[in-house]
Formats: structure tokens, C-alpha cells, sequence
């Protein structure tokens, strides 16, 4: 049976903003405690899973988020992030490092017209300064853009935000009816057929300009299926490996096969109720994702399960990944002076590629910093990322305020 | 409602001790080794295969009971050994102990505890008596410890149930049992036994492969359990966890479950984290040690001082780092593991048990005055 691979949260639907493309903060307003979702990503870790996504609505707006991603850290797992950068200050950018943080993902729409539009007034430049504020603290950062006929003109210049600050990989994905509760009201975010082939060029610059940069995108063959989708053309794949792989998690507790099986009423169970390693494990999920795959899925296009979108692309996807895993060949040069050690972990790095694919940043990003990690690290113990004491600290002041707040309630 | 107090200052302090690595609480639980010499010399047993030759003398016992009794909250001592039986000051230091107001515990494979024995040991004060049963029948037990190793085993817990009862009352009476792949398909038949015997308490720990490197189990050990074994164990689990949950009996120190992750190598420090500020051994020899590693010795310092030599801060660094938890159940403190766990935990119990308004906010004032303490030690600490 297959592992499963990661775990996207939602944390909260709660938002800072009101996205036209978006109504999820519309939706159900209970929240888990912090201790259910430990409880989570720990089961998360006992099945084998490698990554856990924090998203939501804005996950910034949940005071122990950075608990959260220490303690994914802790258990040596892959942490990443989705925000839409407004409350990514100066401040919270060094809490983030604290945390251990893998990767935070920003969203940017287009020019800060368009962004603005779509997001509101002002966003633009609030998550242009989160993207400078990771920079300084050094962590990786990646930009996510919503596909629509209102930003598409616009998608190479998506690419020098990214480069401009030095993200690594910008994702796509286009514009999903899920997200929005009065489904008529995204009519306006389709393209017509007439509009396809121009499309299909914007695609093309896109792909040929990322290569120029050196920023991971989205697997060609997924971005190539975009402009005829968003035209209303819809494929109806028979197996999708997001079944198997990855799960998502509600605010209030839910799990579901996939997001968008989720609006068909697909529900495993709840967290509250059962553990997720029991659900992940149980019958009744199998029997769920058995059906699905057997009886065709709603269909989509969500860029969190490009790679492993139908059987074919995956397989030629974990190619390319696996070949520029290979380029490791040339850290392994640095063997010499790191000793048997480091190529033995380079070899475990090739063999692990799947995992790889899996993982939200940029590859090689991730492969640089695991070998200088041993470099530097031969002898000690290995980091598991993140600051002990100063996460400590943030939540000294987080309980102090709980108490007070306890005190103020008497 | 003190008493939730007490319990929030004890946990934070052993959550502190560990981020900072640096003790600010005492040990919970002290096992002392008067000896290793031992009437036995069982197959898993690393412990009769060191430090031989060596005794603890009385008086330095003594000194150590002295000083514990100083100190606050509630510890517990166990002597074990090797046999502890076989000390000519057994009963004398229990005495001491008891005049010294200490929870003390001991430890025995039961083979020098005949009536008479067995009478003294009601009246000695002693909180705990515990004796090794390695197996349901002779042929396990016998077969891992000496020929005719069960049989008495068995009698000695007959005499202590038989004294318990003349004497109207005395120590709990407890089984210890260690999990290994010789024993592993009649774990759950030792409750009948111990049940039939008039036993009040059974616990299961884990066999330890290499008691010099607990941190490295392996496998490949004799007494280890493979794959197969791994598959018995969680059906005797199974059975005993459902037995426990309707007769009590037995006493779980943890979840039973982890167990099989344990023997399956795939246990982590984030399932069962072994906070090094618990626990200390004292050995025959003297020496105060942690997980194997020695830091100070009890014949020329202070218990305290032992637990604050540099040797001390190297060993307890490298148990926080400890990848391969070895699940010996005292080595741990799950209550203290994570902060936000120990504040609700707190403010539950003022919530539930704290009787008026002004009660609650002078614990809850406290309880914040407390952080804040901890919180300046945090930001003095920081290089
Ligand atoms: C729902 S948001 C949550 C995280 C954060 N609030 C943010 O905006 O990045 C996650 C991603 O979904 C995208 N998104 C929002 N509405 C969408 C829609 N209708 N179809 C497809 N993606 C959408 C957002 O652009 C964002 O990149
Ligand atoms: C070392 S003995 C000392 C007391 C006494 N001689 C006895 O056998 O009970 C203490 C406990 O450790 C257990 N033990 C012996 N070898 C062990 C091992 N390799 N791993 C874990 N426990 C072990 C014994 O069964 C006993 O319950
Ligand atoms: S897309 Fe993100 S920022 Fe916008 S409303 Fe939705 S959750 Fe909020
Ligand atoms: S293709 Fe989309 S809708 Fe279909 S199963 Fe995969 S994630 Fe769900
Ligand atoms: S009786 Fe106890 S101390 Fe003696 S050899 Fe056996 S387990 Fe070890
Ligand atoms: S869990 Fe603790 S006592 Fe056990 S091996 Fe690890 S550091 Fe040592």
C-alpha cells in the first residue's frame, strides 16, 4: 500500500483578506486545539508521511502556528507554509526561522494592479515586503499564483517578482469554482475558447523564462493542460495519485481523499473522533478512494498534486526529478573531504527521490543544505532545525497571555 | 489545590532543565545498587557481569539518605543490584531510610526471602517490594535465570502475601516482568500466575541489550525480538491491555503499544523522550550515573554535587540527543515534555478544583509569576 507522503492543513478559515477568487473565510469557524493537530502530525510521522503544509485561510492568524511547525520540525519532518504575506513583518519573519521553517509560500497574482484587485488594496506590497523579510532571514521562499483570465497576460512577470527576491520556485494553479460558495460568481475567471492560443503562449514564455532564471515551476506537461482547462475543458482522470499520497485536513477537524472530492461530500472522518493514523489506515477510506479511482473523479487541476496528476505524467515527472538528483554527482566531489559519510547519504538522497518530488521547495535548494549540513555538522549531532529556546520563549509569552487572560475572565 | 501547584512547578522545572540543560530540579526517582553480587547469573542480565567486587558501604548509603531527605517534593529511592537480599545492612538500611521519610523501594529475585524474611519485610517500611518473574512456568524462568529459579520466586511472593495478611498490612507486592524474545508468547499467562499468587501490582519493561550502551539496542541481540516475535507481542498486548482495562492488575508506565515500535527500531525521541533530569543510578562503586555515564561519586561528595559536575552537563547533553529511546520507564516525564501541556493541565485543575475567585487568582498570579521567572532565566541564557 502506498505511503502516504504529506499532509496539508488547513488551520483556519479565518483571513486577514477577502480575495475575490476566494470564500473561504466564509466557511466553518471551529478550530482544533494545539494539541489535536500535534497529535496529527505526530501520526503523520508514524505513517511515514515527509511534509506537512500549513495553509488555510491565513495560517498567520492562528497564535500557535509556530508552535506547530516546530514541532513538525522536531519530528523531522518537511514544514511549509501558505500565506498570503500581510502579517509576515520583520518580527515574525525571525519567528519563522525559530520555528525551523522549510519553505514559505507567497501568493502573487500579477502586476500590483491586478494583485490588488484580486486581493485588495495594499496587499501587493505587503507580500512583497514578506518576501524580502524571508530573504533576510534567509529562508526559502516560493511564490503561488492563481490562474484567471484576469492576471494569465501576466504570469512572466510573476517570474521577476520571484527573482527579484529570490524565490526559488513559483507555482501555478488554476482558478478552481471549490473555493467560492455562489459558484456563478466565478464565471468571469474562465477564458473563452478564443482565448486558449494566446494562452498557450503566455504558457510558453513562461516556461521558456523560468528556465532562463533558474526557478523551478510546475511540471511543463501540467502547465500545458492549464489554458485548455480554464476554458471549460475538463478530463476526468481515473487515477489520481493525491489519493494515495497526500491528505488533507479541514479547520474543524475533517479529512477528505482530496479537496475537491471534499465539495462531493467525501468525508473520512474527523479528527476529533479518530486519530489520523487510524483513519489514513481504515477501511472506509479505502473503500472511499477505491470508488473514486473507480468511477472517475470530479477532476482538477490543483497545482498541490501537479506531480502526481495521472500515472504517466508522474512517472515522467519523478524522472526529471530523479535526474536532477543526479546532479548530486557533483557534490559528491565533495565526498573527499567528507568521508564515506556523505556519500552514503547522497546515495540514500538518490534513492529517496520520491520524497523529493514530494517536497514543496526547490530540490536542489534542499540537497545543498542537507550536504552542508554535514559538512559542517560531521561530527554533531544532527539539527533537527528550528531554536529551542527562543521557541520556548515565544510561548512563554503566548501561555502568559493565556493566563492573563484566565485572570481578567475570573 | 497546592498540590496542582506543586505539580506545575515540578514539570516546569524538569521542562526547563531540559531546554536549557541545565538542572533545576532534583531527580524523581534514585535507583541505588548496593552490589552486584548476585545469588544468580541470569542470561539477560548485563548488571552481574560489571563492577564486581565492589559494595556500597553503609554509611555512605547513610549520607546519601541524609541528604535526600532534605530535599523538597516527593522522591523515590529502589535498591536493586544485583541480589539485595544477600547484604548482612539490608534490613538496616530500610530502617534508615524509613527514619528518614523517604519513599524507598526494592527490588529482588525473590531467592533469600523465605517466612521469616518475608516478616521483616512488612515491617520494614518499605513502600514497594518487587520480585523478577521471567516467565509463566518453570521452563522460561528457570531456563533464563538457574534451575529451580521459579519455584522460588513463587514461594517468596507466597510469603509475602501470607506475612502481608498476618501483619495486616506492609509493602505493595509487585511483579516485575522483562519483555524479551524468550518470554514474549506467555507475557499474558504471567497475570494468571501473579493473580493466583495474590500479587497487587505487575509491570513490564523492555529487555536492555547492551547495558553500557543503552543507546545503541541492536537488533541483532540475543534477547531481542524480531520481526516474528514483534507479531506475538502485539497480540499479547492486545490481551493484556483488555485484561488491564477490566481487572486493573496490571501497571503501565506508558502506552504499551510503543513496545513494538521500540523492538522494531522505529521509535522516536518525539514518542517517548527521556528527560535526563529524572533519573540517577548509584552504583556498587559509588558513582552517580545516568544512562551509563558516570559524573560524580557519593564516597567523597555530595549527592547534590555529583549531579552538577561538568560530567554531569556532557552526559545529560547527550541523553537530549538520544535517538534511540530505550523505554526504561523512569527515564522519563511525559507530563513535562511540552509547555502549553503543563499551563492547560494547570489551568484546568484551578478551573475544576479551586474553590473561590480569590483562590483562583492568587494560583493562576502565581503561576504567571512563575513564568515570568523563567522566562528572564531564558533570556539571561541566551548566548
Ligand atoms: C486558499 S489560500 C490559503 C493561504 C493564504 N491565505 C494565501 O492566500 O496564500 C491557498 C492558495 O489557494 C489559492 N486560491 C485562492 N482561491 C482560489 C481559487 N478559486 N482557485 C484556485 N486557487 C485559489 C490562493 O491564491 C493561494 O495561493
Ligand atoms: C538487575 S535486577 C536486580 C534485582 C534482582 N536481582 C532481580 O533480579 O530482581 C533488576 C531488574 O532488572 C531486570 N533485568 C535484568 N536484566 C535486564 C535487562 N537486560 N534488561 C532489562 N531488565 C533487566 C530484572 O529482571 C529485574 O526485574
Ligand atoms: S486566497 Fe488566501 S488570502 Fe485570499 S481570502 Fe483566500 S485564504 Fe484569504
Ligand atoms: S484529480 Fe483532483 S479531484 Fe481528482 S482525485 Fe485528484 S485531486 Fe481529487
Ligand atoms: S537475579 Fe537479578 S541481578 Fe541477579 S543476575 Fe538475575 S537479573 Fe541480574
Ligand atoms: S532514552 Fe534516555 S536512558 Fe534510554 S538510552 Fe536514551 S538517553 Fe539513555
Amino acid at each position: 500500500m502506498p505511503n502516504l507522503k504529506e499532509v496539508i492543513i488547513s488551520i483556519t478559515n479565518r483571513c486577514n483578506l477577502r480575495c475575490r477568487m476566494c470564500d473561504i473565510p466564509g466557511g466553518k469557524s471551529e478550530e482544533l486545539p494545539t494539541d489535536q493537530w500535534k497529535k496529527v502530525i505526530s501520526d503523520a510521522s508514524r505513517l511515514g508521511s515527509q511534509t506537512i503544509v500549513f495553509s488555510g485561510g491565513e495560517p498567520l492568524l492562528r497564535e500557535d502556528i509556530f508552535e506547530l511547525i516546530y514541532f513538525t520540525r522536531k519530528n523531522k519532518l518537511n514544514a511549509c507554509l501558505t500565506s498570503n504575506g500581510c502579517l509576515i513583518d520583520s518580527q515574525a519573519a525571525s519567528r519563522l526561522s525559530a520555528s525551523g521553517v522549510n519553505v514559505v509560500n507567497i501568493s502573487i497574482e500579477g502586476s500590483k494592479g491586478t494583485h490588488d484587485h484580486l486581493r485588495g488594496e495594499g496587499s501587493f506590497e505587503k507580500a512583497l515586503s514578506a518576501l524580502e523579510n524571508l530573504r533576510s532571514q534567509r529562508i526559502e521562499s516560493t511564490v503561488a499564483s492563481t490562474v484567471s483570465r484576469y492576471n494569465y497576460k501576466e504570469l512572466p512577470y510573476i517570474l521577476e517578482v520571484a527573482k527579484n527576491y529570490g524565490s526559488t520556485t513559483v507555482r501555478l494553479q488554476p482558478f478552481n469554482l471549490i473555493f467560492l460558495k455562489d459558484r456563478a460568481s466565478g464565471a468571469g475567471f474562465f477564458i473563452d475558447e478564443a482565448d486558449i492560443q494566446k494562452m498557450e503562449g503566455l504558457i510558453g514564455r513562461f516556461i521558456s523564462v523560468s528556465k532562463e532564471y533558474k526557478i523551478s515551476v510546475n511540471p511543463e506537461s501540467y502547465l500545458r493542460k492549464i489554458p485548455a482547462y480554464l476554458a471549460g475543458r475538463r478530463s476526468h482522470p481515473r487515477n489520481c495519485a493525491a489519493l494515495w499520497y497526500s491528505c488533507p485536513i479541514a479547520s474543524n477537524g475533517d479529512v477528505f481523499p482530496c479537496w475537491i472530492e471534499a465539495a462531493n461530500n467525501k468525508l473520512i472522518g474527523n479528527i476529533r473522533e479518530e486519530g489520523l493514523y487510524e483513519l489514513w489506515l481504515s477501511g472506509k477510506r479505502m473503500k472511499m478512494v477505491n470508488s473514486i479511482v473507480n468511477n472517475g473523479c470530479s477532476g482538477c487541476l490543483m497545482s498541490c498534486y501537479d506531480e502526481v496528476f495521472g500515472s504517466r505524467l508522474s512517472k515522467a515527472y519523478l524522472l526529471d526529478k530523479a535526474k536532477k538528483v543526479k546532479k548530486i554527482a557533483s557534490y559528491q566531489r565533495l565526498a573527499n573531504k567528507a568521508g564515506q559519510l556523505l556519500k552514503s547519504q547522497a546515495t540514500t538522497m538518490k534513492l529517496r527521490y520520491r520524497f523529493y518530488a514530494s517536497y514543496r521547495g526547490s530540490v536542489t535548494n534542499l540537497l545543498k543544505r542537507r550536504l552542508s549540513r554535514i559538512l559542517n555538522k560531521l561530527q554533531g549531532p544532527e539539527k533537527t532545525g528550528g531554536d529551542e529556546k527562543e521557541m520556548a520563549l515565544l510561548e512563554i509569552s503566548r501561555l502568559k497571555t493565556k493566563l492573563e487572560k484566565e485572570i481578567r475572565s475570573l | 489545590m497546592t498540590e496542582a501547584f506543586k505539580k506545575f512547578e515540578t514539570n516546569l522545572s524538569y521542562y526547563f532543565s531540559r531546554v536549557l540543560n541545565k538542572r533545576l530540579a532534583k531527580p524523581l526517582w534514585i535507583f541505588i545498587s548496593l552490589s552486584h553480587q548476585c545469588t544468580y547469573n541470569c542470561q539477560m542480565c548485563g548488571v552481574v557481569k560489571i563492577l564486581k567486587g565492589y559494595e556500597l558501604n553503609t554509611e555512605d548509603v547513610k549520607k546519601a539518605f541524609n541528604e535526600i531527605s532534605g530535599w523538597q517534593r516527593d522522591f523515590t529511592v529502589v535498591i536493586t543490584g544485583g541480589e539485595p537480599f544477600l547484604r548482612k545492612d539490608i534490613f538496616e538500611i530500610f530502617r534508615y531510610a524509613r527514619e528518614a521519610n523517604l519513599n524507598i523501594e526494592a527490588v529482588t529475585n525473590g531467592s533469600l526471602i523465605d517466612r521469616a524474611v518475608a516478616g521483616k519485610i512488612m515491617a520494614s517500611g518499605l513502600k514497594n517490594i518487587a520480585v523478577s518473574l521471567d516467565g509463566a512456568g518453570e521452563q522460561t524462568h528457570d531456563y533464563i535465570r538457574e534451575k529451580g529459579a521459579f519455584r522460588k520466586a513463587t514461594e517468596a511472593l507466597k510469603h509475602l502475601v501470607a506475612a502481608k495478611r498476618d501483619n495486616r498490612g506492609g509493602p505493595q507486592i509487585s511483579v516485575w516482568t522483562t519483555i524479551m524474545k524468550e518470554n514474549v508468547g506467555e507475557l499474558f499467562d504471567i497475570i494468571s500466575v501473579a493473580r493466583e499468587l495474590g500479587v497487587e501490582c505487575l509491570v513490564y519493561h523492555p529487555v536492555i541489550v547492551a547495558q553500557e550502551d543503552m543507546q545503541n539496542t541492536s537488533s541483532s541481540a540475543r534477547f531481542w525480538l524480531q520481526e516474528e516475535e514483534v507479531k506475538i507481542l502485539k497480540g499479547q498486548i492486545d490481551r493484556i491491555v483488555d485484561y488491564q482495562k477490566k481487572n486493573g492488575l496490571v501497571a503501565f508506565l506508558h502506552d504499551p503499544y510503543l513496545w513494538l515500535r521500540h523492538f522494531n527500531g522505529q521509535l522516536t525521541s518525539q514518542e517517548w523522550s527521556c528527560n535526563p533530569f529524572v533519573f540517577i543510578n548509584i552504583g556498587p562503586d559509588g558513582e552517580v550515573r545516568s544512562c551509563g555515564a558516570a559524573f560524580g561519586n557519593i564516597r567523597n561528595m555530595d549527592l547534590e554535587a555529583c549531579l552538577d559536575t561538568p560530567e554531569a552537563d556532557r552526559a545529560r547533553g547527550l541523553m537530549k540527543n538520544c535517538r534511540k529511546p530505550c523505554l526504561q520507564t523512569c527515564w522519563s516525564h511525559p507530563e513535562a515534555d511540552s509547555l502549553s501541556g503543563i499551563v492547560d493541565t494547570f489551568i484546568y485543575e484551578v478551573r475544576k478544583y479551586s474553590s473561590g475567585r480569590q483562590e483562583k487568582k492568587e494560583l493562576l498570579d502565581a503561576a504567571l509569576s512563575r513564568l515570568t521567572d523563567y522566562e528572564s532565566l531564558l533570556k539571561n541564557a541566551k548566548p
